[in-house]
């Protein structure tokens, strides 16, 4: 059976590659239009974000013989932010506050320093480096920009990803790297990742779904709902959409606005690195990575860049069209022109996006 | 502020000293004096007539390239400086120039011809993609440039294929004039003068009513509206502009490199143009000496000699970091540590720092 003269089982396997691949697209979404909502910054350094946080889950998931000096300096970090950076309800002793900072700092060197659960040393190292990342760039590039024309913070991160580009070169190189997390280890002791699901005799042959694709569609849509609720219902997401709202009246009824700006690239930080490691489980971890992120531009112009539910809609939609279009037309065109004549047309018919607010302008 | 700032008790007697581009006598001495020794450089180089060898011949190679991107720059200082259009897509524009010219001169078209045909094309590309700007401004039309570096190069890579050799080099044929080859000190010359009457023409529109037009744009849209201007008309007439310049260089470009690939043109190539603007200082016509020039001689001279210490103490003193790497991660390293201290300490760059010293100087011993 042929839909506009594929064959269906063609157009049903690059619908549903689409929507497990824009699952991820939104996630990536997601941490640009966080930074977006609460400091009005558009990130295009987050592409670059990206590897750097993706190639620190590598280096705490691979390598064995990791210097120590790393998890010491990371978890010393984390000591700096836990006394300094944060403020704690005031029924807390300030022993109970010490004992809860030396506990958390003692937990998280253990785990860095421990080989025998490399997954877990991965997954906490990487959440500390990449927020890590985030929180430097913002103090160091972002905050001394405040009052300064759109033009000099869109070029500000632009240059901030040309350096991040630098540092990750500088430190892993420019080689292709496999990210074996979902993967069992066959009898030569190599990474094998497990066998793709095969959907038989649907529209005329088989539809495959790899498994780790699937897998990493429901870590991306957990984490998106974790987002939902935690802009939602928690104290720190109200009050970063409070900031987002109006940054004067936040300041005014006591947010710790500058705090909320620091949290918002940390979590942008982490959500790239969880983003980008997802995406290199399913293929591979490449240099390229930042083009990723430049095709999920559109998608997050086609949500609307203040919307969180827009940034899923927009991944998904993304996603189906670029892997439709590469059935339709090869793969040259599906993931190379596609996103940007999406965007284009965006552009031109709403330039708002589905759920942005629209701008209106005085003299 | 504009270009023009003057101390008090500097009068013009006549309107050819208003109409004059360098309005002081000082500024006169300057300008000469820095194209004298522009025109003598290569006069000083293996190459020239008298055989001293006091200028590296790849230093000639560096000027010809500042040259280049100086009209590159000086384009996107008119659309982005003066009218306040942000665009990412300048290397594209440059692009097409430069596959217009290769392409008309692998045909057989003589390259005084194929140039300002590709310039005048490149224009037209320009048009195309500054219609985005009737709806949207901002950030929003940094997008839709953004589309434009991504759709030109995979236009050039794929359905143009046949005639750009899709990702791999097209060579390019020598242009020549009446039978003289311009390779060499012709082409040296033939650049900086292409590049001086670039730079002449952009400082002469930036002073009519069209360039007024674009300040006005840039300062307040809505209110030059209510001036009277036609925004949109003016916007895409910078947009033409600006492509213009860019099909220029990329044209010039095309014969001094005598082989151009797509990859010469891509996002990267765009930012650093955009990086030359933002050093130089937006917004002042001498902006693009400015910043091509620092960005250039960083890029080709001092990176250069610098990496090999490089390469010999940075292993020692952080120890992960392989020698190997070192060549490719240290240009974007610099580059960007360069740009943002420019952007946090002065967003207005070098071109206005020039003005305030000017001044300074003029009204010493007092501060204001």
């Amino acid at each position: 059976m042929d839909i506009l003269g594929q064959p269906g089982f063609a157009v049903l396997q690059g619908l549903v590659t689409g929507v497990l691949t824009g699952g991820i697209y939104a996630l990536i979404a997601l941490g640009i239009v966080i930074i977006n909502k609460a400091s009005g910054v558009f990130n295009f350094a987050h592409g670059y974000m990206m590897l750097l946080g993706a190639l620190i889950f590598w280096t705490f998931f691979q390598n064995q013989q990791l210097a120590p000096v790393v998890a010491f300096a990371l978890s010393g970090a984390l000591l700096a932010i836990l006394s300094t950076g944060i403020r704690y309800p005031a029924t807390w002793t300030r022993g109970g506050r010490v004992a809860f900072i030396a506990a958390a700092w003692a937990t998280v060197g253990f785990i860095l320093l421990q080989t025998d659960n490399l997954f877990l040393r991965a997954l906490v190292g990487t959440a500390l480096g990449a927020a890590l990342v985030g929180l430097l760039i913002e103090r160091l590039t972002i905050r001394p920009l405040i009052g300064q024309p759109l033009f000099t913070t869109v070029m500000m991160t632009l240059v901030v990803g040309e350096v991040l580009l630098g540092i990750t070169q500088l430190t892993w190189g420019s080689v292709d790297r496999s990210l074996p997390i979902f993967a069992t280890v066959n009898a030569l002791g190599l990474p094998q990742a497990y066998p793709p699901i095969r959907i038989r005799d649907v529209l005329g042959g088989t539809v495959v779904i790899k498994t780790e694709l699937l897998i990493a569609f429901g870590i991306a849509v957990a984490a998106f709902t974790g987002f939902v609720l935690f802009f939602r219902y928690t104290r720190l997401g109200l009050s970063m959409r409070a900031t987002a709202e109006n940054a004067d009246l936040a300041q005014a009824v006591g947010l710790r606005v500058r705090a909320v700006l620091a949290v918002a690239w940390a979590i942008a930080g982490a959500l790239a690195a969880l983003a980008a490691t997802l995406h290199g489980s399913s293929t591979a971890l490449s240099i390229t990575m930042p083009g990723l992120a430049l095709r999920v531009f559109p998608a997050v112009l086609l949500g609307g860049l203040e919307s969180i539910g827009g940034a899923f809609v927009g991944g998904i939609v993304i996603g189906v069209a670029e892997k439709l279009g590469t059935v339709y037309f090869g793969s040259d065109v599906g993931e190379q022109l596609i996103p940007f004549v999406v965007l284009m047309i965006i552009l031109v018919v709403r330039p708002s996006g589905l759920f942005g607010e629209e701008r209106i302008e005085r003299v | 502020m504009s270009a023009n700032i003057r101390p008090s008790g500097v009068f013009d007697t006549s309107y050819a000293q208003e109409m004059h581009i360098n309005r002081t006598r000082f500024d006169q001495i300057l300008s000469a004096g820095f194209l004298g020794v522009i025109l003598a450089l290569p006069l000083l180089s293996r190459s020239g007539p008298f055989g001293i060898d006091l200028v590296q011949p790849g230093f000639l190679g560096t000027v010809e390239r500042i040259a280049i991107l100086m009209i590159a720059v000086q384009g996107l200082n008119l659309l982005v400086g003066y009218t306040g259009q942000i665009t990412l897509g300048q290397a594209a524009f440059m692009a097409v120039g430069a596959y217009g010219t290769a392409i008309l001169m692998r045909n057989g078209v003589t390259f005084w011809f194929a140039l300002p045909i590709a310039a005048l094309f490149t224009g037209l590309v320009g048009l195309i993609f500054g219609l985005p700007s009737l709806r949207v401004k901002g950030f929003y039309l940094a997008m839709a440039t953004l589309a434009a570096q991504f759709i030109i190069p995979w236009l050039l890579r794929n359905p143009l294929a046949p005639l750009t050799n899709g990702a791999s080099p097209l060579p390019v044929p020598r242009a020549d004039l009446f039978g003289l080859e311009i390779s060499g000190l012709p082409l040296y010359y033939l650049l900086i003068i292409v590049c001086l009457l670039a730079m002449i023409a952009a400082r002469n529109i930036i002073r009519t009513r069209t360039g007024r037009a674009f300040v006005s744009i840039r300062d307040n849209d809505v209110a030059a509206e209510l001036l009277g201007i036609n925004v949109f008309a003016y916007k895409l007439r910078a947009f033409f502009i600006c492509a213009v310049y860019a099909g220029l260089a990329g044209g010039l470009l095309a014969i001094e490199a005598r082989s151009i690939s797509p990859d010469r043109f891509d996002l990267r190539n765009s930012i650093e143009l955009l990086a030359m603007l933002i050093v130089g200082g937006a917004g002042f016509s001498q902006a693009p000496i400015f910043g091509v020039s620092l960005l250039a001689i960083l890029r080709e001279t001092v990176i250069p000699s610098i990496t090999p210490s490089l390469q010999e103490w940075l292993p020692r003193l952080l120890p992960f970091v392989d020698s190997v790497n070192i060549n490719a991660a240290i240009a974007p390293i610099i580059f960007g540590a360069v740009l943002i201290a420019f952007l946090i300490i002065e967003p207005r760059g070098l071109a206005y720092r020039w003005e305030i010293l000017k001044i300074s100087w003029k009204i010493r011993p007092f501060s204001y």
